[in-house]
């Protein structure tokens, strides 16, 4: 799964460089560059990246103004020519450093330092439960416990019997061949479903605790398959 | 960025230094002619500015703008400009007299100019290759 970033820099060259490293990479995909503080506040406000790359001296407002002001916790590496952000950049929890102009090699490196945050899922094969990062925290769930897993575009939501809701980074493909494969099936390309919790089925619905979940055509005989029909 | 042309080579300006630009871009040329290009785009603005707040006397913002243009030099290989800009931004307090600049920002401005021919020629050069 690639991550997703904006680039927050008003230099056109470096900003271009910054989007050549991302492709070259084959694990970034740019969403957008800004090269000031409102506009890329106006995307964040109705959008949400894994990564900024923020340039920190920009005319009208500082990079560390727009931190202040956005509702999410993004990964952030500033792109900087100064050195002496290093206490802000420790007070806003920033990743990486990257100096201006940074080579390739460094680039990838400073990606290495985001990564095993973005691994937002752990599980083990054959375990009954597992692990993911909601909330700025891991929280375990027995496999028992999820009714079912939905796509809501970069993020998925566990729904629990509980009837707890717990969004995070991923993806339905990602998570697909990583949940036991014992207790869960994909139906359709946004749900995954938990087939112990299943109550009923009719035409191309499923019935799980009063949610309802489709069936796409191109699953429906694995569901069919996995259902103990007599 | 390496790829681009790989049996050809390339003779730079001597103040380029030839280090910096392979590290950053291997040996693909075609994107150097450019990333020249985008350089001089945004070049006269940017000193435009370094010039206006000289003018106006005023240090923080001539300093921001040094500030700005200084990364510009290190793109291509101009390294010697980006130092120059760094030690000029650290003259730039706002408690020493103006007077205590003339001098190095005089030497700055006319480095600034002879900067962007040098960047004019080698994008020249660039495409006349990558042409070839």
């Amino acid at each position: 799964m690639k991550i997703s970033c904006i680039i927050v820099e008003d230099l056109q060259v470096a900003a271009n460089y910054l989007m050549k490293c991302c492709e070259k990479s084959g694990q970034v995909e740019s969403k957008g560059h800004f090269v000031n503080v409102p506009d890329a506040l106006h995307f964040l406000n109705e959008n949400t990246v894994d990564l900024i790359f923020l340039d920190v001296e920009m005319p009208g407002a500082s990079g560390f103004e727009l931190l202040d002001q956005i509702a999410f916790s993004p990964k952030v590496i500033l792109t900087t020519s100064k050195k002496d952000y290093a206490y802000n950049a420790f007070q806003y929890n920033v990743s990486d450093y990257l100096m201006k102009p940074f080579t390739y090699q460094r680039f990838l490196e400073s990606l290495q330092k985001i990564k095993p945050s973005q691994e937002t899922i752990s599980t083990r094969s054959g375990s009954d439960h597992i692990y993911i990062k909601a909330d700025g925290k891991l929280v375990r769930l027995n496999n028992d416990s999820i009714l079912y897993i939905e796509s809501m575009g970069d993020y998925v939501k566990f729904v629990t019997s509980d009837n707890k809701k717990y969004i995070t980074h991923n993806t339905i493909k990602n998570l697909e061949e990583k949940v036991s494969k014992q207790h869960f099936l994909k139906v359709h390309r946004s749900f995954i479903v938990n087939l112990h919790k299943i109550d009923d089925m009719r035409e191309n619905i499923l019935f799980i605790k009063g949610n309802e979940i489709p069936v796409s055509k191109a699953n429906k005989a694995d569901v069919f398959k996995r259902l103990n029909i007599v | 960025m390496n790829t681009g042309i790989t049996n050809k080579s390339f003779i730079f300006n001597e103040k380029i230094n030839v280090q910096c630009i392979n590290d950053l871009y291997g040996n693909d040329y075609i994107y150097l002619e450019e990333v020249f290009g985008t350089v001089l785009n945004e070049y006269g603005t940017l000193i435009e500015n370094i010039f206006e707040q000289y003018d106006s006397h005023n240090i923080p913002a001539l300093k921001a703008a040094v500030h700005k243009i200084k990364p510009i030099f290190g793109f291509v290989g101009l390294i010697s400009m980006q130092h120059q800009c760094q030690q000029f931004e650290d003259n730039c307090q706002p408690s020493s007299p103006f007077d205590m600049l003339v001098n190095n920002y005089n030497a700055l401005k006319n480095n600034l100019i002879s900067s962007k021919s040098i960047i004019e020629e080698e994008k020249g050069k660039l495409e006349l290759f990558n042409s070839q």
